[in-house]
């Protein structure tokens, strides 16, 4: 009970604060007693809307004016409808903000059906987290590195939920460049299922964030053999699947694929949003991401927490995009669009 | 293993534990009631807040929340027949049938009796299961589940109408669920099958907006045409009647505890989703009747049909943590949502919970079993007023539910297309009801032909044609047959022996 008093108490201190401050010292812009939204573009129960969570919880007290902040969920077609509301329905006054799909700029380069924003045209935030992606195999096998795996007998089932979605593409691509001796078993429901289906020995690996893997690493059920190119000290001797592979074009097509883990979980304003909003919201990110507070509780979730500025991010936006057709083409053959 | 079960006990009686678990319970308690708010978004809501708090308090607290919405989930489903969870639709059959003929005490009594049936045994069965819950959970592959969902789909035979006219008519509608489900991005070659260009159809048909849409709106239809009350009909003096509802819970104690056992293993089974567990118990408290003529009874408001969906509603909830706690692999999304709650409080799910802090995992049963008690000692003294909804004017009632419905389905995704597919299954079940469709099966095709999709192919693509051979398998072949039999079996026996047993039909 002492802890919620407290809780009410550093509220109520908080609210104070923050009407004391607004509109002296930080001139026009203020959200004094707005409230912002966080439109996520996935359900409860997942990475996004966690992030998005603790996001929300901490961000309104480095915004001008301390403004509550709260997540609404928008699932649908992997992101595409939250952008999509994001890029043309919500108001581009700096009280929806958006956290959807890290490989919604895939959507575009491969001209998904139906999105209709401009990855180029965002008001990019910035982002406070950064994933890698690994591919993990049952940690009770004899296959110790990716040359043990060529030769593996039977090939080995590798889980995944659907076309599209990093548990399907990553092997694919892998099996590809690197002969891997795998087959893709898809159709899971979701990747808890997997990691179940594992345990059971139905499968004998799965690709996926090292954030959500993590756990079953620890625990010795999996192993990892590959991850996409990361400076993440936990992974430190993995091999990258960059350096595993000799072809250049190859090597241009996995560092595509590795972009949007560079950028992490982006958050976007809708492209219409004043700029000296958009500077507000950066320097809160900025300002977000160095906090202890956030970055405990941030990791505790999960997370590895790592700024990425709004300009980062369009930089590395347009890099994807302006891709050579060459890359682009294999990279097609490879990935599609998915969460 | 005892000592650890006594500790998990003295652990969420502590007064901190206690007093956060009853605020969970106050706050579930008006989430479960108040649709648009679903439990899972509670969680999500919820879950800052146990930061900090030590694991048995954190769990006290978000556990007590859960697992009181699916009690009270039921209460608008039996008074409105609009599901208030989307997944406790299986209630509105029987419970919203007892309502219009001015049993709504009664329905309600019955049903938060074997919730708390369902509950403590669910809790029973998570206890129970702990020291051979991984071999218990490992043995079920992708074969066995869809074999599992091949009986589901089975159980259409029991909840079609009587003849062969009511079997082709179930199957047809049962068939229609099935191709409802393969809307949406396919999950082997990511093929869009009936989407028709729109980014709302990319997951599929929502089963809550669906749900709803199917069984809420053809009664709101009726209740306007009508005009009166939803219990006009009925004498007033029955509209109360709580006790004898409390007493068939033990009438037919035998059903409520399989329906409970059924719901309990159909939790403890990831990636069936919670509507499943309903409808399975549902079907199973049809089979229960002798006779066909005890049958014809059941969707005209048999009290069976209150018991058993309404136990298994509450015994998944026990069973759904095993994957979690275990495993850590959520069941579901509430589940899913639970899990940030161990990473908070600094628990690592998995095996560690059935060694080293065992006495945290009790702690979740007891925690199951108090709040579940708590919830319906608090609901009773509720439940004569609540009765008495049913004899408000309709014209005074139906904007209300209206309401009620359009949020329900609204916030499946926060979309228009939710309030699109629940008319377009609202006018489905009217055309359904008017023309003596069951609507049953086409929820079941509904709820598992996603699943069955999937691990269908999953089994073939994983070990060809050797899946059909394992022990598995074949048992369920032999259950799905047996399922699948029953009706004919029964009209059988009821030709044979005539009217000898339509006498003694009564005795049950």
């Amino acid at each position: 009970m002492a802890r919620g008093v407290k809780l009410l108490a550093t509220l109520l201190g908080l609210a104070v604060a923050g009407s004391a401050i607004s509109g002296v010292a930080l001139g026009q812009v203020s959200f004094a007693g707005k409230t912002v939204t966080v439109v996520v573009g996935n359900p409860p129960g997942g990475g996004y809307d966690r992030l998005g969570r603790v996001v929300a919880r901490h961000l309104g007290r480095f915004l001008p004016g301390n403004p509550t902040v709260v997540v609404q969920n928008m699932p649908g077609a992997a992101g595409v409808v939250a952008a999509n509301h994001l890029y043309h329905v919500a108001r581009p006054d700096g009280l929806t903000l958006g956290l959807f799909n890290q490989n919604m700029v895939f959507g575009q380069l491969l001209g998904v059906e139906g999105l209709r924003a401009d990855m180029r045209k965002w008001q990019w935030v910035g982002s406070v987290t950064r994933e890698t992606d690994v591919f993990t195999i049952r940690a009770d096998l004899p296959y110790r590195n990716v040359q043990e795996l060529r030769r593996a007998d039977p090939p080995l089932a590798i889980g995944a939920t659907a076309p599209g979605s990093g548990s399907y593409d990553f092997p694919l691509v892998l099996k590809a460049f690197l002969k891997l001796n795998v087959r893709i078993v898809s159709g899971y429901p979701g990747r808890s299922d997997i990691m179940l289906a594992i345990e059971r020995k139905e499968l004998d690996g799965v690709a996926g964030s090292w954030s959500s893997m993590k756990p079953f690493a620890q625990r010795g059920l999996v192993r990892v053999l590959v991850k996409t190119p990361s400076e993440n000290p936990e992974l430190r001797d993995v091999p990258s699947d960059v350096d595993l592979v000799t072809e250049p074009t190859h090597k241009a097509v996995l560092q595509l694929h590795a972009v949007p883990n560079r950028i992490g979980r982006p958050f976007v304003l809708p492209p219409a949003v004043p700029a000296d909003v958009v500077r507000a919201y950066r320097e809160a990110f900025r300002r977000l991401a160095e906090d202890p507070t956030f970055r405990t509780e941030a990791e505790r979730l999960g997370f590895e927490v790592v700024y990425t500025s709004g300009e980062q991010c369009l930089r590395i936006v347009e890099e994807v995009l302006n891709s050579p057709p060459g890359v682009v083409r294999i990279f097609k053959s490879f990935f599609r669009f998915g969460e | 293993m005892v000592e650890a079960l006594l500790d998990g006990l003295l652990r969420v009686l502590q007064p901190n534990a206690l007093v956060y678990m009853l605020f969970g319970v106050f706050i579930g308690f008006w989430v479960g009631i108040l649709p648009g708010l679903g439990g899972t978004v509670t969680l999500a809501l919820m879950l800052p807040f146990v930061y900090g708090m030590e694991p048995v308090q954190a769990f006290a607290f978000l556990l007590g929340m859960h697992s009181v919405v699916a009690t009270t989930g039921d209460l608008t489903s039996i008074l409105f027949g609009i599901p208030g969870e989307g997944l406790s639709a299986a209630l509105v059959l029987d419970g919203y049938a007892m309502t219009k003929k001015g049993e709504a005490g009664r329905a309600l009594g019955a049903n938060l009796m074997s919730s708390l049936v369902g509950a403590l045994v669910g809790a029973a069965a998570l206890a129970a299961a702990i020291p051979v819950v991984r071999p218990l959970v490992l043995s079920f592959g992708a074969p066995e589940l869809f074999m599992l969902a091949v009986m589901g789909i089975a159980f259409i035979a029991s909840l079609s109408g009587r003849g062969a006219r009511g079997l082709a008519r179930g199957a047809a509608a049962g068939a229609l669920g099935l191709l409802v489900s393969s809307v949406g991005q396919d999950p082997q070659a990511g093929i869009l099958r009936y989407t028709f260009g729109q980014l709302y159809l990319w997951g599929g048909i929502d089963i809550v907006p669906a749900v709803v849409g199917l069984f809420a709106l053809p009664e709101i239809l009726d209740l306007m045409v009508r005009r009166t009350s939803i219990a006009a009909t009925a004498p007033t003096e029955k509209l109360t009647g709580v006790w004898e509802g409390v007493k068939d819970c033990f009438r037919h104690f035998g059903l409520t505890l399989r329906c409970s056992l059924i719901g309990a293993f159909i939790g403890i089974m990831p990636g069936l989703g919670g509507g499943v567990a309903q409808w399975m118990s549902y079907g199973h408290a049809v089979q229960s009747a002798k006779t066909a003529e005890e049958r014809a009874r059941f969707g005209k408001g048999d009290v069976r049909g209150v018991l058993g969906p309404g136990a298994a509603n509450n015994s998944k909830e026990g069973g759904s943590l095993i994957p979690t706690v275990a495993f850590g692999v959520p069941g579901s999304s509430a589940m899913a949502v639970l899990l940030g709650g161990f990473f908070l409080t600094g628990l690592v799910p998995g095996p560690d919970m059935l060694t080293r802090h065992l006495s945290v995992t009790y702690s979740m049963v007891w925690t199951l079993v108090l709040a579940n008690v708590v919830t319906v000692a608090l609901c009773f003294p509720l439940l004569p007023y609540l009765a008495r909804l049913t004899a408000i004017r309709a014209t005074r009632l139906v904007p209300f539910l209206m309401l009620l419905v359009f949020l329900g389905a609204y916030t499946a995704n926060n979309s228009w297309g939710d309030i699109l597919v629940a008319v377009t299954f609202g006018i489905l079940g009217y055309a359904m009801v008017r023309f003596g469709w069951p609507r049953a099966p086409l929820v079941l095709g509904l709820v598992l032909g996603d699943v069955a999709e999937r691990y269908l192919w999953i089994s073939v693509a994983r070990y060809g044609w050797d899946w059909l051979g394992r022990p598995g398998v074949v048992v369920f072949l032999v259950l799905t047959l047996a399922v699948l039999l029953v009706p004919f079996f029964q009209e059988w026996r009821e030709r044979r022996a005539g009217y000898v047993l339509g006498g003694a039909a009564h005795a049950d």
